[in-house]
Formats: C-alpha cells, sequence, structure tokens
C-alpha cells in the first residue's frame, strides 16, 4: 500500500523566474501604455461598450411606471434623456439595442406583470418584422443576461465600467484583437458569402446607454462619416436567402413570419395595455440613400400604417411633422448629438399627446 | 435521455426537472470513485484528515474541467507540503498566461469563428470551407482544454501543488493508443485503471481485447453527454483502436515504421482520423454531420463559400504552426523546452502574450469542457 506521504512534484525549469515574471509585465505595460497613445491619436476616447451588461443594468432600473425606450439604434442615437425628461416629466430608461429587433424587448415587457408603464417603440421595419436571425438575437442575448447574470458578472462589469471610462483601446466595437484582424482588408473568393462588416466606431456610452455620436461623423465627407455610410450600403442590402431552403418555401416562411409578427406585437401591446400601461410607435429621421432603400423595401402602408392599424397604439412618423422632418442624418441613419437634444425636445410634445390618446385596453 | 429515445423512434419529453448541479460534479466524480477504488484495492491509505480529503475532492483550480487528479498524487502534498522553491510561484503565473493565451486568442479569437460557423451552418459547403471548419474545430478544442489544464496546473503551482500532465502534443501521436496517451492523459488512465484492465484489458486475447477497447471508448464517448453524436465519436476511436491493435498482432511493429518520414506520414494519417472524428463530437445532430463529411470529400455538388479568406488562413496558419510545434516538442516537455530557451526570448515571448490578452477585453468565451 502506498503510504501518503509519496511524493509527486512537478519540476520547475532552471530559471530566475521571478526576474523573468518583472520584465514580461514591464515589456507588456510599456507596449499597452503605447497602443494607448496610439489609439488615442488616432481619435478614439474612453467610452462605455454598450454591452449585454450596461443593458441588463437599465433593465433592473425599470419601475413599474417607468418610461422605456425600445428599438433599434436610432432611438440610442436620436433620444436625449434630459431633454425628453424636461418634456415629460419622468426619465426615460434606455432599452433599445443598436442592429436588434426588438419584439423580444417589447414581450419581455408584456410578460413583465409588475410592468404598466410608456413604452416608446422605435420601429424600422426591416428590422422589427424580421422572424429570428441575428437581429432578434440581439434581444434574446440581452434578454439572457439580465435574467442570469452571476454574482461574478456583475463584478466583472462594474470592473469593466471602470476601465472603459478611463482607457480609450477598451473598445469591443474596434479595438479588440478579433476586430482588429478583421480589419484586415483581404479579398474575399468570388461568391463567398461572408456577412458585411459593422460600421467602425462612431459613438460614445454612458452608463444610462445615453448615446452619442462622435464629432467626427457628423462632419459629412470626413473620413468616419464615409466609412459609416459604406458599411450601411453594405448592410442595408438584404443577404442573400439560404441556398438549402427552396426560395418559394423561404418566402412562405418569412412571409407568415412577418405575418405572425403582427399579431403578436398586438397581443403584447394589448398585455401592457391591459395593466394600464401605453405604447406609442415612433419612426426616426433617416435620410439619402438609407432612406431611399427603406422606402422600396419596407413601403410605409403595409408596415407602418399596418402596424398602428393592427395594434391600434398611436404613432409619430418623422415625416408628417414639418418640426420632426427637417434634420439631416450626417450618415443617413441617426442624428448628431447636437440635433438629437433639439430633435428630443421637439418628439417631447408628440409624445406626450400620443400618450394621452385614448389607449383602448384590449 | 430525450434525445436517445427520439433517435429509437419514441416520442418522449421528459419533464423539466430544474436542479442546480454542483460546479465540477464529474471531475469530481471520478476522483472519489479512483479514491475509494485505490483505498478497497489497498493501494492507497485513507486520508487521515477530512479537511485533506475535502480540498483533494474540491481543489478549484482543476475542479471544472481536470485534469483529474488522483488522491495518492494528491494527499501526500497536503500531508507533507513541498517547501517554497524559488521562481515556482512565477513559474505557475507563466503556465496561466501560457493556459489564457491558448484558450482566449488561439481558441477564441482565430478559431471559433470558423468551426462556430461550419458547424452552424444548414447548406452545403465547399470542401475547403468544410475542412477549415473541422481543422479549425481541431485546434480550437485542444487549446480550448489544453489551455485550461495548463492554467490549472499554473494556478496549483502558485499556490505549493502539483497537478500531472494532461496534454503531451497529442497531434504528433502517431497511432490511436499513442494519441490516448497524449490526450487528456488523466481521464484515458483513469478509464484505463479503472475499467479497462478491470475488464481484463488485453490479457484475454484479441476479440476480448478489442471488445474492451470498444466498451471504454463507447463509456468515454457516453460521459461527454447524452448524444448519440458523442456515443458515434467514441465508437469511432474505439474502432480505431480495434484495427491498430489488429494491425499490430498480425503484422508488429516493422522496423520501416521507425524511420521518421513513416512515423510523419503515420502521425498525419492519425491526425486526419482524429479530425474526422471531431465532426461527431462538435456537430449537434447527425444531419450536420453527414452534411460536413459529405463537404470533406467533396461530393456535394453545388456547395456554398462560407468563409472569409482570413478565416481560411486563420485556421491553415495556426494548423500548420500546431503540427510543427507538436512534432518539435513530442519527445520533450514544456519545462525542459523552457530550460533550454534564451531569457530574452522568453520574457519577449510572455509579454506578448499578456498584451494579446490585454488586447481581447474579455470577449472570450466559456470552455468548451465546462458542459462535461
Amino acid at each position: 500500500m502506498h503510504s501518503s506521504t509519496s511524493s509527486f512534484e512537478r519540476p520547475v525549469p532552471a530559471m530566475p523566474w521571478t526576474g523573468l515574471a518583472v520584465a514580461a509585465y514591464l515589456i507588456a505595460a510599456v507596449v499597452t501604455v503605447a497602443w494607448e497613445i496610439r489609439v488615442r491619436s488616432q481619435g478614439y476616447e474612453p467610452t462605455l461598450n454598450d454591452t449585454t451588461d450596461l443593458w441588463a443594468d437599465r433593465r433592473e432600473a425599470v419601475r413599474p411606471d417607468a418610461l422605456v425606450v425600445i428599438g433599434d439604434s436610432r432611438p440610442l442615437f436620436d433620444i436625449d434623456l434630459d431633454a425628453l425628461e424636461e418634456g415629460l416629466g419622468k426619465r426615460p430608461i434606455q432599452l433599445a439595442i443598436a442592429g436588434s429587433g426588438a419584439y423580444p424587448i417589447l414581450e419581455n415587457l408584456a410578460n413583465d406583470e409588475s410592468f404598466k408603464g410608456d413604452v416608446v417603440v422605435s420601429l424600422v421595419p426591416a428590422m422589427f418584422l424580421t422572424p429570428g436571425g441575428y437581429l432578434e438575437q440581439a434581444s434574446k442575448d440581452a434578454l439572457r443576461r439580465h435574467r442570469s447574470r452571476s454574482p461574478s458578472q456583475r463584478f466583472s462589469h462594474h470592473i469593466a465600467m471602470f476601465l472603459e471610462e478611463r482607457i480609450a483601446f477598451l473598445q469591443q466595437e474596434d479595438l479588440t484583437l478579433a476586430m482588429l484582424l478583421q480589419n484586415i482588408e483581404i479579398p474575399n473568393r468570388p461568391g463567398a458569402l461572408v456577412p458585411p462588416r459593422f460600421p467602425p466606431y462612431f459613438q460614445t456610452v454612458d452608463r444610462e446607454r445615453r448615446t452619442r455620436m462622435a464629432d467626427e461623423c457628423a462632419i459629412v465627407g470626413s473620413p468616419m462619416q464615409q466609412a459609416v455610410t459604406a458599411s450601411w450600403q453594405r448592410l442595408f442590402v438584404p443577404p442573400p436567402p439560404p441556398t438549402w431552403i427552396p426560395p418559394e418555401v423561404f418566402r412562405e416562411t418569412m412571409g407568415k413570419g412577418i405575418e405572425a409578427r403582427f399579431g403578436e406585437t398586438a397581443a403584447a401591446i394589448a398585455k401592457i395595455r391591459a395593466r394600464g400601461g401605453r405604447v406609442v410607435w415612433v419612426r426616426f429621421p433617416h435620410t439619402a440613400w438609407v432612406k431611399e432603400m427603406e422606402n422600396i423595401g419596407t413601403p410605409r402602408a403595409p408596415t407602418w400604417d399596418r402596424m398602428l392599424q393592427v395594434t391600434g397604439a398611436p404613432g409619430i412618423h418623422f415625416e408628417d411633422h414639418p418640426e420632426l422632418a427637417g434634420f439631416d442624418c450626417p450618415e443617413w441613419s441617426h442624428l448628431s448629438a447636437p440635433d438629437s437634444v433639439e430633435f428630443s425636445k421637439r418628439l417631447a410634445p408628440h409624445l406626450k399627446r400620443a400618450f394621452e390618446e385614448r389607449q383602448p385596453k384590449s | 435521455m430525450e434525445g436517445f429515445l427520439v433517435q429509437m423512434g419514441v416520442q418522449y419529453r421528459a419533464p423539466a426537472i430544474d436542479v442546480i448541479l454542483p460546479v465540477g460534479i464529474s471531475f469530481y466524480t471520478f476522483q472519489t470513485l479512483s479514491y475509494t477504488l485505490d483505498i478497497y484495492r489497498r493501494q492507497l491509505a485513507p486520508a487521515a484528515s477530512f479537511r485533506d480529503f475535502a480540498l483533494y475532492v474540491a481543489f478549484f483550480p482543476q475542479l471544472v474541467a481536470g485534469p483529474i487528479v488522483r488522491a495518492i498524487d494528491f494527499l501526500p502534498q497536503c500531508v507533507s507540503p513541498t517547501p517554497p522553491r524559488a521562481g515556482r510561484f512565477a513559474w505557475g503565473m507563466f503556465l496561466m498566461t501560457l493556459g489564457l493565451f491558448q484558450k482566449v486568442v488561439l481558441a477564441d479569437t482565430l478559431l471559433a469563428g470558423a468551426s462556430d460557423a461550419v458547424f452552424r451552418y444548414g447548406g452545403k459547403l465547399a470542401m475547403i470551407d468544410a475542412w477549415a471548419g473541422v481543422l479549425g474545430f481541431s485546434a480550437q478544442i485542444f487549446f480550448d482544454f489544453s489551455g485550461y489544464s495548463t492554467c490549472a496546473i499554473g494556478l496549483a503551482l502558485c499556490l505549493g501543488f502539483s497537478l500531472p500532465d494532461n496534454f503531451k502534443f497529442p497531434y504528433a501521436a502517431v497511432g490511436f493508443s499513442d494519441f490516448w496517451r497524449r490526450w487528456h492523459i488523466s481521464l484515458s488512465t483513469w478509464l484505463r485503471d479503472y475499467l479497462y484492465i478491470p475488464l481484463g484489458g488485453n490479457r484475454h486475447g484479441s476479440l476480448r481485447t478489442g471488445f474492451n477497447l470498444v466498451v471504454l471508448m463507447f463509456l468515454g464517448g457516453l460521459w461527454h453527454g447524452a448524444a448519440w453524436t458523442f456515443v458515434v465519436w467514441g465508437l469511432i476511436h474505439g474502432f480505431y483502436l480495434v484495427v491498430e491493435h489488429t494491425l499490430r498482432t498480425l503484422f508488429g511493429d516493422p522496423r520501416f515504421f521507425s524511420t521518421l518520414l513513416s512515423k510523419i506520414a503515420i502521425g498525419l494519417l492519425t491526425y486526419a482520423a482524429v479530425c474526422f472524428a471531431w465532426v461527431f463530437f462538435r456537430a449537434t445532430d447527425f444531419g450536420t454531420a453527414w452534411r460536413i463529411v459529405e463537404s470533406m470529400v467533396g461530393i456535394t455538388g453545388t456547395a456554398d463559400k462560407l468563409l472569409a479568406t482570413r478565416e481560411l488562413l486563420q485556421v491553415g496558419i495556426v494548423t500548420v504552426i500546431l503540427l510543427t510545434a507538436h512534432w518539435m516538442l513530442r519527445e520533450t516537455s514544456i519545462e525542459k523546452v523552457a530550460a533550454r530557451t534564451p531569457m530574452w526570448l522568453i520574457a519577449g515571448v510572455w509579454a506578448t502574450m499578456l498584451f494579446f490578452l490585454i488586447l481581447n477585453q474579455g470577449s472570450a468565451n466559456a470552455f468548451i469542457y465546462f458542459q462535461f
């Protein structure tokens, strides 16, 4: 029988490991500082990353009578929380998610029995109505984080926010190793089904998820503005249908999914209203090529008009109100930071009136 | 269970049981089993201290994904702690950095994208894409799992404990028994000592040996999850081992197999066969597995080009470096390599790994083996 004193010890290579550790950490520190200086010289500044943790923080802040904003990136950029609070007497909670289909968030609020507040929903038809896919997944990921955050994830998130507010290279949309590799221009094979890249970093985000367009992006003709508009031209073109599903089957499935989405949305809104909550649709400004594409791909009548009719909720379409229609989107899809403040001031009275409209309980 | 029954044509939906499983349950089940069996076989004296036993079972560095530690190796370290040694803590830190680099930079950043895309895709793939996905996963699972084990070994060293190796450059294995002497060593030796040998090992003729090998690998596959794909992965490896055993029985070890060239040829064949088996390990269902196998052999007709050139390059470059490194290091150990490497190079490599880890900014995924 083995005694309990038999020995097993891993060898440690004969090297001055403590000195090597100090040298390695010093070199890494110097290189990291140099990298920080470089990215700042390229125009990056410290900002929070709009992660699912940051979203989950805001979801946890939703009280029963809260004013909540959901949707895609447009309300993120275009709504100024201070201006809307001033106009509506209630500080909005920003739950919109860039590049998302917001239906799962609406459904989550509808199924939250404690929630009986007000909801502003941005409608970009191609994003809201598309069933499944990565658009909905963005919302589902955020909800999953909200439902199942571990204490270590919360702690990690707080450390991350502390660091991100001070260090510019902690920028997950552009400056992770994976994103830096993606940015290396290597031609793809003809016909390769490579998804388009998302636009480069062009915003700052704070702890309330107030998102402001970077100043450079607001300058038409600047490299950043051109990079963002170029990325819209790739992103707003619908991806090719899957090759393993016959086109007619795919079209029929999508058609049924979109049709079902109208019904599901009406049911979710009815649930919120039944508890005394109120819902208003908003179509935020977009211009130039993006507007042309949206008008062709998702004309107003079968999308916006139909959604208002099916759900019975009031809507504010920027084109219907001259004071909302005159804004220019520098990169065709979002307002600049100064314009977002003015837009929010002008939007507030419309929202107030819409919320005060009699909304049927079911 | 549902998966098994559905495959057998029985529609069954198990009631949802919302049970929170203890962290690392499969790994400490192995450890407590080996402890109990070693005492039963009178190969080990029971631990004198419950505190030491509890530390052995719940030693956090290796608790969730191994290596599986034998009581015979660990308990003596509790009774007679090794005295502090110069550099042990820093060497442990180096191993932790190396393990994290394998996991975060190599597995998650350079490889996971291609393998995830290929195994998620519902259509027929071009041959190069299918191979890139499979080779990418082969490298990913090595770096992911080996990275965790290296972190665990490093962290344990920092705390003054020694854990055994779990990987020894497995993609330079020459033959399948050699592969299992190099891959997840703590699991394969556990299965050998507590399952294969009690079943009779190779002591009762070729037929019984083959049966034992298949049973061993069937259970090894099943341990990874209640899915037929894992079972098939295990059975494929069982089949490989039986074929190898049969060939050795029939032909012995011919002299020309000992030349470097033939070793490399057999090694590459072993690697290709192991990669083929990984298809069933990674695929969530047989439809996906067959689609990828068909794409790998190029019998799909019209097929989609899924991956970006960058992803193909990443997988190709990492795979070539991985195989070269494994072949260069197959007869040695990381400790021996470190001992003869110039100091400036170690400091440079260490600093580079640290910087790349910092660049990743917390964008890593969970370890693959956390699910087992």
